[in-house]
């Protein structure tokens, strides 16, 4: 039991970044209906330039920042250069272009950075904390990627619920015709949609980065992981995201600690198959089938 | 005041509009009428914007709209209610509400939310629900409300009588003449409903096969027989 629940909390954490990338393909889902693989790509790129301000300037937060700033600018250079472009020509390319781009963006951290992997030290101890006369599997730096998950998921969840900017981008996402007939600048949305995705997938990378080295390839089962929870979430629903994104860090944990590391992307593969067999609408899918 | 001027809309080899000319004055409402196939919605999409034309012109209180995008022309008060359920289902009435003005000041939209449940008072009572817990017709009381959220000049209205029982249709056709006459808006109404919608209308445009074959006041069509058997088919 105690080694179930050790499991469990040590699953947190990852669970949560877990949950952040599945966020932002979600956000990109809702707004072009393209599920962008390149995401991990980005956020890979991005982290890159944020370990080199860390160990320029040694400020964790600021490193934080710019890697914020960069995603918002990656996520809409991608989708004004790539996306927008094929899109007009053929919707199912979009989804390969998507592949090309994270092709390329790992080729271009190899050229610039080179293929081996780095460190990313964490701005707090990453060992386990001692309390209560025992040894838990979290540590401050868990305890900081949980804070900061949980906030951007609040403040982002108010901002699509409560304010005009988030009715605009709901709309968008859900019926762009309407939306534009309604006076939406629904393009301005789709834009700013990409560089949100874009900054919430950068915040991610950032926050996992210590928990393994960084390398051009390092982010490629987070992918895995993000898209299964952000599929059986539904594909279009925030919360699902979130929901299945910390669970799926939670199940993935047990499984590693009780079988194998190698076993987790199997599982969450079958997972996946599995979920698609039973329920293709996922869980917490927003669109409700539209009655003629 | 909406004014059409020889608008030619193809899609591909085929063309769905031909030479089309008419004005749609405020402070009444003009109706298009005629069958199936007609071009009717094609002529609604184009003033809206979301077709572009072959060659002619839209213009809109004085100025050409080439090149002005839907949400633009929505925003100047130009503003479409599509064929349809155009309401979002996923949203609350209220949020469908704000939805059609969220480019304006809160005090405005405010404004207008309370004059759109005064107008219908069946919204007011459940604007917490979501759409699709409404009816049909109440359904498209919300899609004009949200339409009268952005304070138009120019109402364009797409077959608001589609798979309504007749009492409804009625009554929402009778709305768009109370709007046009009491919010001095030019209503440019498209329907099947040759009957009720000539009944509201000050102006009866007929539409056969992307052409206008009459233009003239709407109670004179009404009472032509020939004209009726021929386009109409009543």
């Amino acid at each position: 039991m105690t080694q179930f629940l050790d499991f469990s909390l040590g699953g947190i954490a990852n669970g949560a970044v877990i949950a952040l990338m599945a966020f932002a393909l979600v956000l990109v889902w809702r707004s072009s209906r393209v599920v962008n693989f390149a995401q991990v790509g980005q956020a890979m790129f991005t982290t890159f330039i944020s370990l080199w301000v860390y160990e320029s300037s040694g400020s964790w937060l600021l490193a934080l920042l710019i890697a914020i700033f960069a995603g918002a600018i990656l996520g809409l250079v991608v989708h004004l250069l790539v996306m927008k472009p094929v899109h007009r020509a053929d919707a199912s390319g979009a989804i390969i272009a998507t592949f090309g781009v994270l092709i390329a963006l790992q080729a271009g951290a190899g050229m610039i950075w080179g293929g081996d992997p780095k460190a990313f030290l964490p701005p707090v101890a990453n060992s386990g904390l001692e309390f209560a006369g025992r040894i838990w599997p979290v540590s401050w730096y868990d305890l900081l990627i949980f804070a900061v998950t949980s906030l951007l998921v609040i403040v982002l969840s108010y901002v699509f619920i409560r304010t005009s900017f988030g009715l605009a981008m709901r709309a968008s996402a859900l019926n762009p015709e309407v939306a534009r007939l309604c006076g939406v600048r629904v393009s301005r949305m789709l834009i700013l949609g990409w560089a949100l995705a874009g900054s919430v997938g950068a915040i991610a990378g950032v926050l996992i980065a210590p928990s393994a080295t960084l390398s051009p390839n390092s982010f490629d089962l987070l992918l895995v992981f993000a898209f299964t929870a952000a599929v059986i979430g539904g594909l279009d629903s925030l919360v699902g995201a979130v929901a299945f994104g910390v669970g799926s860090g939670l199940a993935l944990s047990l499984v590693t600690g009780y079988s194998d590391a190698s076993n987790a992307p199997i599982v969450s593969l079958a997972l996946l198959v599995v979920i698609l067999l039973i329920k293709p609408d996922g869980f917490f899918s927003q669109s409700k089938s539209r009655v003629v | 005041m909406l004014s059409i001027h020889n608008l030619t809309v193809s899609y591909g080899q085929v063309v769905a509009l031909k030479d089309v000319s008419f004005e749609a004055p405020r402070g009444c409402v003009t109706a298009v009428i005629g069958a199936n196939g007609a071009g009717k919605s094609t002529l609604m999409r184009t003033v809206a914007g979301l077709i572009t034309q072959k060659s002619g012109e839209v213009t809109f209180d004085g100025s050409n709209l080439a090149g002005v995008s839907t949400e633009e022309r929505a925003r100047q008060g130009l503003v479409l209610v599509p064929e349809g359920r155009s309401t979002i289902a996923e949203f609350t009435i209220e949020e469908n509400l704000r939805l059609g003005g969220l480019w304006r000041s809160r005090i405005r939209q405010r404004e207008s939310i309370a004059g759109v449940f005064d107008l219908f008072p069946a919204l007011a009572k459940r604007h917490k629900l979501l759409a699709n817990t409404l009816s049909g017709g109440e359904r498209q009381q919300l899609a004009i409300g949200r339409a009268l959220m952005a304070e138009p000049t120019c109402l364009l209205l797409d077959e608001p009588s589609l798979g309504l029982a007749p009492l409804i249709v009625q009554q929402i056709l009778e709305l768009a003449q109370q709007l046009a006459v009491e919010k001095n808006l030019a209503v440019l109404l498209v329907e099947q409903n040759a009957v009720t919608a000539l009944r509201v209308a000050r102006t009866g445009i007929v539409l056969n096969l992307g052409e206008i074959v009459l233009e003239g006041p709407a109670e004179e069509i009404a009472a032509n027989s020939e004209l009726r058997h021929a386009y109409l088919g009543y």
